[in-house]
C-alpha cells in the first residue's frame, strides 16, 4: 500500500511537475449525475490544475467500482450526486465506511431529501433535522432568496482567505464526537426550517426558540478524521462547489470566496495540508547512542521522535518543529510518566525528552498520542520492558550494614582467636586439657 | 537344628555375603529399570512431549537457561507473562529442576552428544524415580535392613502415588524433589545415628538442592525440628542428637537463603520458625546438660530447669511478639488451609480453585497406595515396637504425613515415601518369619498355635510372636537383633556354619510357609499389575494431547490444545497478547509463545481478578478491560462439542468468585444462577451469565453446529438455546477441529468513534434511530 501510494506519488510528480499534490495518491473518483458535471466545471479544473486525475461516474453506473478485490481503486472519492435516491449497488453506506477504512478520502455534499447519505451522515455523528428542512437566513440583508445565505471564514488552519462564502443547503447539528473538525458554520441568524411559513416561525418564536435549529451551532461544512487517519468532509450542499457561486458577489460587492474555498476543503480532504506523520522513534539511555532491549528501573532514558510534515507545493515530507504541546507518557496500564516533549532547537523535526524510569518494574510504553483537529493524528506506541537491576547491580556495601560486618568480623575473628586458644592448649598440661574436652 | 527344607552346607559365608551383595546390586538395578521403564507409558501411547500446565514453564525456563547461561537465567525478566507486569522469573523460581536439566545438559553436550533439551525434560523423572528407589532402599535399611530396603525401593519404583508426578514428560519440580526428600531423611538418619557432623552437613548440603527445587521443602524443614523435638521430649536428647541438628540446621539455613526466592523466609516467617526454636531449644539443653554435669547441686538443677523453661517461654512469647509487631510474617494463607479445609473457600479462592489443592478422596488412597494402605499401620506398629530414634522419626513423619495427604490432593505425594518404607518393614517381617528356613524345637505345642493364628498375612504382630520369644532364649546373636539389625541372610549364614541355633518358637513345615509367602507373592503381584494398569491408563495422559477410545477399541488422538496454540503462533503478530483464564497461560507462553495476561504461577490476585471480571462481565464493560491490558486475542476452553468437561463453563464460578473476592459490587456469584439456584446454560440460564463474555464465547455458533436440530452441551447434557449470543465487540478468529479451543480476535476502537455495538448494527444493515442534538441551556424568551 505504501508503495503503491508512493509509486503513485512518483508518477504524478513526474507528470504534473511542480504542482500542488495529495500525500495519499491521485486518483479521484467524481460520483456526479453527467448533465450536472458542468455546474462545477471550476472546481474540478482547479483540481486538475493542481495534479488530480479526475474520473467521473453517473450515480448508478456500475463502473468503475470503487472497491475491487478488498483494494479502493481510488484514492479519493468526491460524492455531488446528492440528489440520487438511490446509487449504484456497490455505493452504500455500508461500502462508504468501508472505503474510510482503507484509507480513502471522502468529500460528500449533502441534500434536503432523504436519501442513503443521510444515514451515513448520521454514523459520523452528524444529526440532520427532519427531511426537507434547509438553511435560512434573513441577513446580511441581499437580492438573494434567503436560501442562498453568505457565510464569513472562519479562521482556522484549514482555511486561508478572508471573504463570505456563498452556501445553499442542510445545515446540521454535530455531535460529542471528538473526531470532528468544524470547519465552516453556520451565520448567529442562520436557522434551519422546512419552509418559512409564518404559522411555523411565529410557533417557534413563541417556545422562545426552543425546537428550532438555529445558531452559529450548525455546521454547513464539517471534516471528519477517521482514527485511521482517512479524511471525510461532509458538505450541506453540492451548490457551493458551483461555478455560479463562485462567481457571485456578496452584499457589500466582496467577491465570493467560494472558488478558494472549496480548494482548500478539499486539499484538507485529499491529505494535502496539515498532514503531518511520526518517522521514526528512538530510545537511549542518557548519554549513550545504543539502543536498548530493555532498561533498568531509575535509569535516565532519552526519548526522541522525529516529526514530518507534508509539503504539498513540493510533493515532500519535511522535518517538522511547530507544534509545542505535545506529551510523551510512559505507561504501564496507567501513565507513571506524562512529560512535554519539545522540539530540540536546532534540529529540526527532532523532538526530544530525557527522563529516570520509574522505580517500578514491567513493560511499558513510551505513548505519543497528538490528537488536534484539522491535524493528522500522530500515535506511536513503543514497548520496552524495565527490568529489576541485575544480580550483581545492587550496591555491594551500605553504610546502614556496619552493624552486621562487624558481627561478621568479630565472629570470624573470635572463631581464629578460639581455634588458636584450643590448639595451643593441647600443649598445657594433661589435666587442664581434659577438662576442656568435656564439653 | 531342624531346617524345613535341606540347606547346602557347603557354602562358605563368605560367598553367601558376597552373592547378597550381587543380588541387592541386580535387584536395584532391576527396580531401578522397572521405575523408569513404567514411566514410560506416556512416550509410547503418545509421544515425547511436556505434559499439563507447570511443566510447560520449567521447559521453557530450562531452555532459557541452556541457550543463554545461569546467570542471564538468574537475571531473566520475562516480559511476556503477566502483561504488562512481567515477572522477574530469576528470583521467583525455584531453579533446581532447571539447572539440573542444565547441567545434564551440558555435560551431555560436552560429551557430544547432542541431546534434545526436550528429552533431557520429559525423561528427567522416569531417571530420577530410579534414584528415588536407591535413595529409599538406604533409608529403610537404616529402619530395618537390606530385604526390606529392597522391598521399599520396589515399592517406591511402581507405586502410582509416585508415578502420578513424575511420569516421562511431567516435568515438575516433585520429579527431583522426591529423591532429595527421601535422600535427606536418609542423611539426617544417617547423621542422628553416627552424631555425625559430615552426614549433617550432607543433609544440609541436600536440604538446599530441596529448597532449590520445590516449595514443599518446608515439610523438611519442619520434619526434622519435630522429629529432634520428640526426641528432646522423650528424654532421648543426645549430643548425637545436639551435633546432627546443629550441623544441619546451621548449614542448612544459611544455604537456603541463597535461593533468590527464599531470601529471608527463613529468619522472617512462620513456618521456618520451628526449626529456629528447636535449634535454639537445644543449645539451652545442651548448655543445661553441661552445667548439669559439672554441678551436683540438687537445688541448682532444679533452678536450672526453672530457668530453661522460664528461658523457652521467654522465646515463645517473644517470637509471637514478633509476629505481632510483624518483625516475623505471619502464616500464609496456603498454610491455613492446611488446617482448616474450608478456609481457603471463604478466603482465597484461588487457592481452593486448584484441583490439586482439594481435600482427597478416600477411594484416591487405594488406588494410588493399593495394598500397602493396608501394610503401613503394621510397618508404624513395628515401628514402636522397636522405637529406636529413627522409628521414631517414621511414625512422626506417618503421623503428619497421612493428616496432609488427608487434607490435600497433592500432598499424597509426601505420604507415598513413608507408606512404602512403613509397608517394606512389614511385609519383611513377615517374610523373615515364614522364609526362615529353621524350624523350632518339638514338643512346645502353645508355641504351634501362636504362629498359625499369626499366619494372616496383614497381622502386625506376626514378626513380635517370632523375635520376641527369640529374644528372649539364650542366643547371643538373636538377642542383639533388636539393638543392631542383621540381615535374615546373615542369620541364614550363621545358621547353616553354626548350627547352634536352638528355636523354642518359630513356624513348622514347608505348607505354612508356602501358604503364608504365596499369599504375600499374590498380592505382591497384584500390586504390579494394578500399579501398571492405574499408571498406564490414569497417569500417563499428557493432558495436552488427549485420547478417546471408540467402540472397537481402537485409539483416538485429541489435538485440539496444540493445534489451536500453533494456529496462534504461526498467525498473529509475535506481541499479540492473548488473554486466557490462568490455567492455560503458561501452556501459550509454551506452545504459542505469545505474551499471556495471567498464568499458572498466580502471584497477582487481582490482576487473575482483572481477567474474571472481564470473563464474567457483559461485552460493554469487558471491552475496557480489554483495551486497556492490550489484549489482541481472548482463549477460551469449551468442551461442549466433545464432552470435555474441564473447560471454561465449569470453571466459570471460580472466576466470578475471584473476581468477586476484588469488585464485589459488580460481580456477584448469585447472579449467575438461575432463581432456583441452579448452575445452568441452557435457556432457563440468568441474563448475567447468557450476557457473560465467557458464555458468549463459548456458545457463539454453536447451535449452527446442529443444523437446526437441538444443540445439546455434551458436558452439561443441557439444551443451549437455538438462537445463539451475538458478539460485537469480539470476533471469532479461529476454532480449533474439535471445538475445545475457540480464539476470539478483540476489534480494535471503531475507527469513526461509535461503540461496536452501533457499528455492527450499522455494519447488517440495521437503521438506527434519529438522534438528536444534544440540549443546550434553554433560551431566556424575550
Amino acid at each position: 500500500m505504501m508503495l503503491l501510494s508512493s509509486l503513485v506519488l512518483l508518477l504524478s510528480g513526474v507528470i504534473s511537475g511542480t504542482l500542488a499534490k495529495s500525500s495519499t495518491g491521485n486518483t479521484v473518483l467524481v460520483v456526479v449525475e453527467t448533465a450536472k458535471q458542468s455546474n462545477y466545471s471550476k472546481f474540478f479544473k482547479g483540481l486538475e490544475n493542481k495534479g488530480f486525475d479526475l474520473t467521473f461516474r453517473e450515480p448508478k453506473a456500475e463502473s468503475p467500482v470503487i472497491i475491487q478485490d478488498d483494494v479502493p481503486s481510488f484514492s479519493h472519492v468526491i460524492v455531488l450526486a446528492s440528489d440520487a435516491k438511490n446509487f449504484a449497488k456497490d455505493i452504500t453506506p455500508q461500502t462508504l465506511i468501508e472505503l474510510t477504512t482503507l484509507k480513502t478520502n471522502l468529500l460528500i455534499a449533502l441534500s434536503p431529501k432523504q436519501t442513503p447519505l443521510s444515514s451515513l451522515a448520521a454514523e459520523f455523528s452528524l444529526i440532520l433535522p427532519t427531511p426537507g428542512s434547509v438553511l435560512y437566513s434573513y441577513f446580511p440583508e441581499r437580492a438573494d432568496k434567503p436560501t442562498v445565505v453568505p457565510v464569513n471564514i472562519p479562521q482556522t488552519p484549514i482555511t486561508s482567505q478572508k471573504g463570505p462564502v456563498f452556501f445553499s443547503g442542510v445545515p446540521f447539528a454535530l455531535g460529542d464526537n471528538p473526531l470532528l473538525v468544524p470547519i465552516l458554520n453556520a451565520p448567529v441568524e442562520g436557522f434551519a426550517a422546512e419552509s418559512t411559513s409564518a404559522e411555523v416561525l411565529v410557533e417557534a418564536a413563541d417556545r422562545g426558540g426552543e425546537g428550532l435549529w438555529a445558531g452559529s451551532r450548525l455546521g454547513l461544512v464539517t471534516g471528519f478524521q477517521t482514527l485511521d487517519g482517512a479524511r471525510v468532509t461532509w458538505v450541506g450542499g453540492p451548490e457551493v462547489f458551483s461555478d455560479e457561486y463562485a462567481a457571485k458577489e456578496g452584499p457589500n460587492g466582496v467577491k465570493a470566496a467560494n472558488a478558494q474555498f472549496v480548494q482548500d476543503v478539499a486539499a484538507w480532504t485529499f491529505q494535502e495540508s496539515l498532514v503531518l506523520r511520526v518517522d521514526k522513534v528512538n530510545h537511549f539511555l542518557a548519554n549513550t547512542t545504543t539502543s536498548l532491549e530493555q532498561y533498568t528501573t531509575n535509569d535516565n532514558i532519552e526519548f526522541s521522535a522525529y516529526i514530518s510534515a507534508y509539503d504539498a507545493k513540493t510533493g515532500t515530507w519535511a522535518p517538522y518543529s511547530g507544534i509545542t504541546d505535545m506529551q510523551l507518557e510512559f505507561t504501564m496500564l496507567d501513565p507513571h510518566i506524562r512529560t512535554a516533549l519539545l522540539p530540540v532547537p536546532g534540529v529540526p523535526g527532532k523532538y526530544s525528552k530525557t527522563f529516570r524510569a520509574p522505580d517500578r518494574h514491567g513493560v511499558f510504553k513510551f505513548v505519543i498520542n497528538y490528537k488536534r483537529k484539522g491535524y493528522s493524528y500522530l500515535q506511536s506506541s513503543t514497548i520496552v520492558p524495565v527490568v529489576p537491576p541485575r544480580h550483581d547491580g545492587y550496591p555491594r556495601f551500605l553504610s546502614a550494614a556496619w552493624p552486621y560486618y562487624a558481627g561478621a568480623i568479630s565472629t570470624s575473628l573470635g572463631f581464629f582467636v578460639f581455634s588458636a586458644l584450643w590448639l595451643a592448649g593441647d600443649s598445657r598440661p594433661a589435666k587442664k586439657g581434659k577438662a576442656q574436652k568435656t564439653e | 537344628m531342624p531346617t524345613a527344607i535341606p540347606l547346602p552346607s557347603n557354602v562358605s559365608p563368605a560367598t553367601v555375603a558376597n552373592t547378597a551383595s550381587l543380588l541387592r546390586i541386580v535387584a536395584l538395578l532391576l527396580i531401578s529399570g522397572a521405575a523408569i521403564a513404567s514411566r514410560l507409558f506416556a512416550v509410547v501411547n503418545f509421544e515425547s512431549v511436556i505434559h499439563e500446565f507447570d511443566p510447560w514453564f520449567n521447559y521453557r525456563a530450562t531452555r532459557v537457561l541452556a541457550s543463554k547461561g545461569f546467570y542471564e537465567f538468574w537475571n531473566w525478566f520475562d516480559p511476556t507473562a503477566w502483561y504488562p507486569l512481567g515477572r522477574v522469573v530469576g528470583g521467583t523460581v525455584y531453579p533446581g529442576l532447571m539447572a539440573t536439566s542444565g547441567v545434564i545438559y551440558n555435560i551431555l553436550h560436552s560429551l557430544n552428544l547432542p541431546v534434545d533439551i526436550r528429552n533431557i525434560c520429559v525423561l528427567l523423572a522416569p531417571g530420577f524415580s530410579a534414584l528415588t528407589a536407591w535413595a529409599t532402599y538406604m533409608f529403610t535399611k537404616e529402619m530395618k535392613d537390606e530385604s526390606a530396603g529392597l522391598l521399599a525401593a520396589a515399592f517406591i519404583g511402581i507405586v502410582p502415588g509416585y508415578i502420578s508426578r513424575s511420569v516421562a514428560g511431567s516435568y515438575d519440580n516433585e520429579a527431583i524433589a522426591i529423591f532429595l526428600l527421601m535422600f535427606t531423611f536418609f542423611c539426617w538418619i544417617k547423621a542422628l545415628k553416627l552424631g555425625s557432623a559430615l552426614f549433617g552437613t550432607v543433609a544440609a548440603v541436600f536440604y538446599f538442592y530441596m529448597v532449590a527445587a520445590w516449595g514443599g521443602y518446608a515439610f523438611i524443614t519442619n520434619m526434622i525440628p519435630l522429629h529432634a523435638l520428640v526426641l528432646i521430649l522423650m528424654g532421648r536428647f543426645t549430643s548425637r542428637l545436639y551435633v546432627a541438628y546443629s550441623s544441619w540446621y546451621a548449614i542448612g539455613t544459611l544455604a537456603s537463603m541463597q535461593v533468590p526466592f527464599v531470601g529471608f523466609q527463613p529468619v522472617r516467617t512462620s513456618e521456618h520458625m520451628a526449626a529456629l526454636g528447636v535449634f535454639g531449644l537445644l543449645q539451652i539443653i545442651a548448655f543445661a546438660e553441661l552445667v548439669r554435669s559439672h554441678v551436683s547441686s540438687q537445688q541448682f538443677k532444679r533452678l536450672l530447669y526453672i530457668s530453661v523453661a522460664a528461658i523457652g517461654v521467654l522465646g515463645g512469647l517473644a517470637f509471637v511478639g514478633m509476629t505481632y509487631k510483624g518483625w516475623i510474617a505471619p502464616w500464609t494463607g496456603r498454610f491455613y488451609s492446611l488446617w482448616d479445609t474450608g478456609y481457603a473457600k471463604k478466603y482465597i479462592p484461588i487457592i481452593a480453585s486448584v484441583s490439586e489443592h482439594q481435600p482427597t478422596a478416600w477411594p484416591s488412597f487405594f488406588m494410588d497406595l493399593q495394598f500397602l494402605i493396608f501394610l503401613f499401620p503394621a510397618g508404624v506398629v513395628f515401628c514402636f515396637r522397636q522405637l529406636r530414634d529413627e522409628h521414631i522419626f517414621v511414625i512422626v513423619y506417618a503421623v503428619v504425613a497421612s493428616y496432609f495427604a488427608g487434607v490435600m490432593v497433592r500432598l499424597m505425594l509426601t505420604l507415598t515415601p513413608v507408606v512404602c518404607v512403613a509397608s517394606a518393614v512389614a511385609l519383611s517381617s513377615l517374610l523373615d518369619t515364614y522364609i526362615d528356613v529353621r524350624e523350632p524345637e518339638v514338643a512346645e505345642e502353645p508355641a504351634t498355635d501362636n504362629s498359625t493364628q499369626g499366619a494372616a498375612p496383614t497381622n502386625g504382630t506376626n514378626g513380635s510372636q517370632a523375635t520376641t520369644p527369640a529374644s528372649a532364649t539364650t542366643t547371643t546373636k538373636k538377642a542383639k537383633k533388636p539393638a543392631q539389625p542383621t540381615s535374615a541372610l546373615g542369620d541364614l549364614v550363621s545358621l547353616v556354619t553354626s548350627k547352634t541355633g536352638k528355636e523354642t518358637v518359630g513356624v513348622f513345615g514347608i505348607d505354612t510357609r508356602l501358604t503364608v509367602i504365596l499369599n504375600a507373592l499374590g498380592m505382591l503381584v497384584f500390586f504390579v499389575f494394578h500399579c501398571t494398569w492405574v499408571t498406564s491408563s490414569a497417569y500417563s495422559s499428557p493432558s495436552v494431547v488427549l485420547a478417546s477410545h471408540g467402540a472397537d477399541g481402537s485409539m483416538h488422538i485429541i489435538d485440539d490444545f496444540r493445534e489451536a496454540y500453533y494456529w496462534l503462533r504461526q498467525n498473529t503478530p509475535q506481541d499479540a497478547v492473548v488473554m486466557s483464564w490462568w490455567d492455560y497461560g503458561y501452556q501459550i507462553a509454551g506452545m504459542a509463545d505469545r505474551p499471556t495476561l495471567v498464568d499458572n504461577n498466580t502471584w497477582n490476585n487481582t490482576h487473575i481478578a482483572t481477567v474474571g471480571k472481564a470473563m464474567a462481565s457483559s461485552e460493554e464493560v469487558a471491552y475496557p478491560i480489554l483495551r486497556k491490558h492490550d489484549v489482541d486475542y481472548v482463549l477460551v476452553i469449551f468442551g461442549g462439542v466433545l464432552g470435555y468437561s474441564g473447560d471454561d463453563i465449569n470453571k466459570f464460578l471460580w472466576m466470578v468468585r475471584i473476581a468477586q473476592g476484588v469488585w464485589p459490587d459488580e460481580i456477584q456469584e448469585p447472579n449467575y444462577f438461575t432463581p432456583s439456584g441452579e448452575y445452568r446454560v441452557d435457556e432457563r440460564a440468568s441474563q448475567t451469565m447468557k450476557d457473560s463474555l465467557m458464555y458468549k464465547m463459548s456458545y457463539y455458533r454453536f447451535a449452527e453446529l446442529y443444523g437446526g436440530g437441538p444443540a445439546t452441551d455434551r458436558v452439561r447434557n443441557q439444551q443451549v438455546p437455538k438462537v445463539g449470543p451475538t458478539l460485537d465487540y469480539l470476533e471469532e478468529a479461529y476454532t480449533s477441529e474439535n471445538w475445545i479451543v475457540r480464539i476470539y480476535q478483540v476489534k480494535k476502537e471503531d475507527p469513526l468513534g461509535r461503540d461496536h455495538k452501533t457499528a455492527n448494527s450499522f455494519t447488517h444493515g440495521k437503521k438506527r434511530k434519529r438522534s438528536k442534538p444534544a440540549p443546550r441551556r434553554k433560551a431566556i424568551a424575550g
